[in-house]
């Protein structure tokens, strides 16, 4: 699972990122009826087995589509996005080379979970879409957070 | 129906949230001094279809709403607006941020028990409760819900003036080889590993350790 | 009197200890004249996907100084390139890129500092604050033939913790070093430091 390919990413530093630029991001989103990452029935509805291949297809999701998708003319939200789009490639990275190692097992279950959140991305425009799921990044991180927490104190 | 726009709007509005008990509070729309306004309030599931009404808090003349049961769902996330009316005019809505309990609740501080005995104290955590309807539902701990909560213990030797901390996971911490008859205070604050939280300690405690039984003190 | 084409910065490089990036560059020396200089960023993802992307950096805009504090730019384990150019007036230089892309895993990591206290029979460290990627491992020994070595993880610097309640009478030796998990690497061990414990205390 997801602990055992230990990120040795400093996702505090992620968070902190995102928490900066949170307000900014979520106030260009303007449908708040509609979701991308859908909580309830998309992220905890994972199971253990799965949360390592759904991190990483929703770190390519991130990396290959919202943050290419997205319009920032902000430059100090511009960085704040590029230091997490720098982070998440580094992140792929790193589960690469434990899928390489036969640790990041891909099932069906996780294939449909992902597929859901590119189907809601799918149904809005683009813009609107991809600063949607800038806004729901701090869903997804604590999802990460919670389930690849280390023992250290 | 009441003439939208006519009044200004609340300002500041914000959820306090602690223990996931969330109070929606704001300040009162500037310049209406001395006018009664009352207030009503709105709030919204992300992801749903429609504002909904919290039936307690529709015409109420105090700056705060519990909104605890409606947002007790601490995996979603939530909208809030509150208006002002007076007479024929309201305001239009003022409108909360989106809301997600789960990494803004700030953890409250444990309590802390201690006992001493000649050169030592022992300190005994309870896990800050989460909100809970009613008093005699079930308690639930907020470790339950963060399990990596941590408790950052700060002690205090009034005697040597030092101060040093501790961070612990488990709930009881046995300070040994203290000084006889010496004032030491403590207290502890909760943390969660994760975003930044804005942290509230526990009050400072201070006992004394027992005097030494035997007599006075001479250092070899 | 108006220069013709105004040079680009030369020898770019990247000095970089324990998570501190600083880019220097050799000056542009115009007689009479003071030149500005401006900083641009690249992580691999804007190389990668969208390369016309250059994030100017968060503190480098029209600077006098020939060099520039990148740490709050390079916020990611991935190579980064960096850029430089010149202004004097209306007039900028062309850029000039660093050679090679820099990655915040070659940082130098130095041993800690450390700072022991004891009260009564506690033993208190108190480490360097090099911020919050820093995490430590503290190594800690009775001085007696045989002793076993203890080690505890600290998780900030620049705050008084408790290390080890002491046995009246003995000698304690502790060292440190840094962690830094963004990278996955260690600093070397600080020297190791000694402190006597008082004795027993003896009735009158």
């Amino acid at each position: 699972g997801l602990r055992r390919c230990l990120i040795s990413t400093d996702m505090h530093h992620i968070e902190e990122s995102f928490q900066e630029i949170k307000r900014a991001i979520q106030a260009q989103d303007t449908f708040q009826n509609v979701t991308i990452l859908s909580t309830s029935e998309t992220l905890q509805s994972v199971k253990p087995s799965d949360t390592c291949c759904v991190t990483k297809n929703l770190l390519a999701f991130y990396v290959d589509r919202v943050f290419k998708d997205h319009r920032e003319p902000n430059p100090r939200i511009l960085r704040k996005i590029s230091s997490i789009a720098n982070a998440f490639l580094y992140m792929q990275r790193t589960l690469r080379r434990c899928q390489e190692q036969r640790r990041c097992h891909c099932r069906q279950e996780a294939t449909n979970a992902t597929r859901i959140v590119h189907d809601n991305y799918d149904q809005l425009e683009i813009r609107s879409a991809a600063v949607k799921s800038l806004g729901e990044l701090d869903v997804f991180l604590a999802w990460i957070d919670k389930h690849h927490q280390d023992t250290s104190a | 129906p009441c003439v939208s726009g006519g009044l200004p709007k609340p300002t500041n509005v914000t959820f306090l949230s602690i223990n996931m008990k969330n109070i929606l509070q704001w300040n009162p729309p500037e310049g209406l001094q001395g006018i009664e306004v009352t207030y009503t309030v709105q709030y919204f599931i992300y992801g749903q279809k429609k504002w909904l009404n919290k039936s307690e808090c529709s015409n109420i003349s105090r700056t705060y709403c519990d909104l605890s049961a409606e947002t007790s769902d601490y995996e979603h996330q939530y909208y809030a607006k509150v208006k002002a009316i007076w007479e024929a005019n309201c305001s239009k809505w003022a409108e909360t941020g989106r809301f997600y309990p789960f990494l803004e609740t700030q953890i409250g501080p444990p309590e802390v028990a201690l006992t001493t005995e000649e050169k030592s104290i022992s300190i005994v955590l309870t896990a800050p409760e989460k909100w809970k309807r009613n008093p005699e539902d079930s308690s639930v701990s907020m470790q339950q819900i963060y399990s990596n909560l941590k408790y950052n213990v700060s002690i205090c030797n009034t005697k040597s003036n030092r101060m040093w901390s501790q961070c612990v996971t488990n709930h009881t911490l046995v300070l040994t080889w203290l000084e006889p008859n010496t004032l030491y205070c403590v207290h502890v604050a909760s943390f969660v590993p994760g975003p930044p939280r804005p942290a509230r300690p526990s009050e400072k405690q201070c006992v004394r350790t027992l005097k030494d039984q035997s007599s006075e003190f001479k250092v070899k | 009197g108006a220069v013709a084409i105004l040079p680009a910065p030369q020898n770019l490089s990247v000095h970089s200890t324990n998570m501190k990036h600083l880019l220097i560059w050799s000056p542009v020396i115009i007689p009479g004249e003071t030149v500005y200089y401006s900083v641009e960023y690249q992580g691999e993802y804007e190389s990668l996907y969208t390369s016309h992307v250059w994030i100017p950096s968060s503190w480098c805009s029209l600077m006098e100084e020939p060099e520039c504090d990148v740490t709050d730019d390079i916020t990611a384990t991935v190579p980064y390139n960096l850029r430089v150019r010149a202004t004097l007036g209306s007039q900028s230089s062309a850029w000039s890129t660093l050679t090679q892309p820099f990655n915040r895993n070659s940082t130098i990591l130095t041993p800690p500092g450390m700072e022991l206290t004891k009260d009564g029979f506690h033993l208190v460290i108190e480490l360097e604050d090099l911020g919050p990627q820093f995490e430590f491992l503290v190594a800690y020994w009775k001085r007696e033939a045989g002793a076993k070595e203890h080690v505890k993880t600290v998780s900030s610097g620049g705050i008084p913790l408790h290390l080890v309640t002491m046995e009246p009478g003995a000698a304690y030796c502790v060292k440190a070093q840094t962690f830094v998990k963004a990278i996955g690497r260690h600093s070397a061990f600080s020297q190791a430091e000694c402190v006597e414990v008082q004795g027993e205390v003896l009735p009158l």
